[in-house]
């Protein structure tokens, strides 16, 4: 072991906190618990962020690692053990007291507890179980408490821990077993997968046993997520969103998250990512997450073998819609919810409160935008009472084009742009330029 | 025109539409105003509804049981919006929803029909305010004093208060602590273990919020240095950041200044 002695709180928790930023998950949903009065804190079903950092995500969780320290060399890790930095490690009574002291002012929505693997993965396990147990019995911390996995430990220490946690993760790292063999020599898929088996058949037992006993304890009420590295690997978007929805589908999971890779290590095996790191692709993956788990969308509707990437001019459901303009434009006044919620422009909120609205009489454009409908994404998309707020084409090539100029999502140095004619909007002008043609639109 | 004005509260609404639909002179004519209201109108007669608990009590109750607990809940927090012109709204809408005519089953719908201007105008301001409680719900900071009190400053644009009490209550309730709406003066105190109120026009003294016991200051540093080293560099976007937390909510916060 190499841990550093005698640091101060500050340096540790900078130095901890700053190990644990590559974590996404930092969302503290998924469990509504009001406080039992006795103890000090709550839970939100939606989740509450309390602050943003300056990269724009939202710090809702003290999210720390236990310690850096790890016997593990994940190529892309920072903390990987052949990485020449400074190893340190928390006691749980620090972790205690700077959860429930930030807690108290509001900074924070509870604890997200990582670590790296000291000695081996049972004894940090053990490690991880003992500080909630604490928070949880000596503190009476009732807010939310994400704990990380440790893959290996042994099973029966991961459900004691699971009955303090509200969430538990094990990180898939990267979407393939092929990649996980290459970067992560020390993991394997199978010792990945195991523990969220074990915790999702867990769940499963703990609800029946709610369902008898009202009062019994709950095991990981928030349900379990997960996450994998973006870009460092070679698979495609169609390969990622399919093991997103075979994880959300055979193991339950709450969330699958994405991260696009950073490059915080140097190794032959990483790929050299010079236009930097891959976010417009993260973006799209998770406005394809949003689409499999609020629209009722199949991965394999949004993409295939054949056109296996997302397009990186138009979002996920926007290039849905254009590849089914069949099936549009939509009624507003008669059209179900799930029909509804396929149309660009409108979410679950909206389609909602257009069923409810449309009950008491029927509707027109300016009560859409009222609803929350986004109207310059919806208008190419819907009829209210039969009519187009503005005669409209239903031509894929028009639609494209307008949707695409009030957007500022497209990478500017890829952008391509066409003079409009005021008297031929809907004419193409000379042939389609070969960026477009690359994404699959045409 | 006879026109109602009332105090800018819950109560002070509720009791003027009371008033207003218990003076027999017609929905045609008469109209709600808050007291505050600057300019007045010609050839109207004013009349000011003193806030009464009790009237206010019964208007809750019966529009709770005719409209539904949903609808309520969107008109009560429409009342403690912003708008000048919520009273009115809110008058129409009830007129509308509370009338013998209106069926049950329609009374309890007519939240849901954005066509109508008034409804959906109480819906707006319902969404504001709730969005600008949810807010403060995030961006409440307590420090903790002296004597060991938690003590917030916030400054809200709509009355948040009553809407952000029972969560801090539910979540902190061993603590004594005080959140002072710096915009309105008013003052959400929660006492250990005992029910949460709310003072009106009330200013704590300014020192008294300077005071700060031993180990505060060492908290808020910890926290600033977490905030700065969460941050992943490469993907630094102070725009998103923005978004998400607008600077006019920076000033009140620890990690803000």
């Amino acid at each position: 072991m190499r841990l550093a002695e005698g640091k101060s709180i500050y340096e540790k928790l900078e130095i901890l906190s700053d190990a644990a930023k590559y974590d996404v998950a930092c969302t503290s949903s998924g469990v509504d618990r009001g406080g039992s009065g006795r103890g000090i804190g709550n839970c939100s079903a939606a989740g509450i962020c309390h602050s943003f950092s300056a990269d724009g995500r939202c710090i809702s969780l003290l999210k720390i690692l236990f310690t850096n320290e790890c016997v593990f060399d994940c190529r892309y890790c920072v903390n990987r053990s052949s990485n020449d930095i400074e190893r340190v490690a928390f006691t749980p009574e620090e972790v205690c007291r700077l959860t429930i002291e930030f807690y108290r002012r509001n900074y924070i929505e509870g604890l997200f507890l990582s670590s790296g693997v000291l000695r081996n993965p049972a004894y940090t396990m053990e490690l991880l179980y003992q500080t909630l147990r604490k928070l949880r019995q000596e503190y009476h911390f009732e807010g939310y408490i994400h704990v990380k996995v440790i893959p290996g430990a042994p099973q029966e220490l991961i459900e004691r821990t699971g009955f303090l946690a509200d969430r538990m993760s094990v990180n898939l790292e990267l979407p393939t077993a092929e990649s996980l063999r290459r970067l992560a020599p020390h993991k394997s898929r199978q010792r990945i997968l195991t523990p969220m088996r074990q915790v999702q058949l867990a769940r499963r037992a703990n609800k029946n046993e709610l369902a008898v006993f009202r009062n019994a304890p709950q095991f990981v009420p928030a349900g379990q997520s997960t996450q994998m590295i973006i870009g460092a690997t070679p698979e495609n978007d169609f390969q990622i969103l399919s093991v997103a929805e075979s994880l959300y589908r055979k193991f339950e999971l709450k969330r699958v998250f994405y991260s696009a890779f950073v490059q915080v290590t140097q190794d032959a095996l990483l790929p050299s990512l010079p236009g930097g790191p891959p976010f417009l692709r993260e973006h799209r993956l998770y406005q394809a997450d949003w689409l499999l788990r609020f629209y009722g969308f199949e991965a394999r509707e949004l993409l295939s073998e054949a056109h296996p990437n997302f397009n990186v001019f138009l979002d996920p459901k926007c290039d849905w819609a254009l590849a089914h303009l069949e099936r549009f434009p939509v009624e507003i006044n008669r059209a179900d919810y799930d029909t509804l919620l396929r149309v660009p422009g409108i979410g679950p909120k909206s389609a909602r409160r257009i069923v409810r609205a449309r009950r008491m009489g029927s509707l027109d454009f300016p009560d859409l935008k009222k609803a929350g409908v986004v109207l310059k994404r919806a208008i190419y998309f819907i009829t209210c009472s039969g009519r187009q707020m503005y005669p409209l084409k239903m031509e894929e090539d028009f639609i494209l084009r307008n949707l695409l100029q009030s957007r500022e999502t497209a990478p500017a140095e890829t952008a391509t742009y066409r003079q409009l004619s005021l008297f031929d909007a809907g004419q193409m002008l000379g042939p389609v330029p070969p960026q477009l043609l690359q994404t699959g639109v045409q | 025109m006879i026109i109602f004005q009332c105090e800018d509260s819950v109560d002070g609404i509720f009791s003027a539409v009371y008033d207003a639909w218990d003076s027999g002179l017609g929905h045609a004519n008469v109209a709600l105003r808050l007291q505050t209201q600057a300019d007045l109108e010609l050839f109207a007669e004013y009349r000011m509804v003193p806030t009464d608990a009790d009237k206010a009590k019964k208007v809750a109750r019966s529009v709770r049981a005719k409209m539904g607990m949903d609808a309520y809940q969107t008109i009560w927090q429409a009342a403690l919006s912003a708008d000048p012109g919520k009273a009115e709204h809110i008058y129409r809408v009830l007129v509308r929803g509370m009338s013998a005519r209106t069926p049950a089953t329609e009374a309890r719908r007519l939240i849901w029909g954005l066509q109508d201007k008034d409804v959906c105008r109480i819906f707006e301001l319902s969404r504001r305010t709730g969005n600008e409680a949810r807010r403060y719900i995030e961006f409440v900071r307590f420090r903790e004093l002296e004597n060991g009190v938690l003590y917030s400053e916030i400054q809200a644009e709509n009355q948040v208060l009553p809407m952000i009490g029972t969560h801090f209550a539910d979540r902190f309730p061993n603590e004594d602590f005080m959140i002072y709406d710096v915009g309105h003066n008013d003052c959400l105190i929660h006492g250990r273990a005992r029910p949460w109120f709310i003072l009106r026009d009330t200013r704590p003294q300014p020192e008294a919020g300077e005071r700060l016991s031993e180990h505060e200051q060492e908290m808020q540093q910890l926290w600033r240095n977490f905030c700065r080293s969460i941050s992943i560099e490469a993907r630094e976007n102070r725009r998103l950041q923005q978004q998400f937390w607008p600077l006019k909510y920076r000033r009140w916060m620890t990690e803000g200044q």
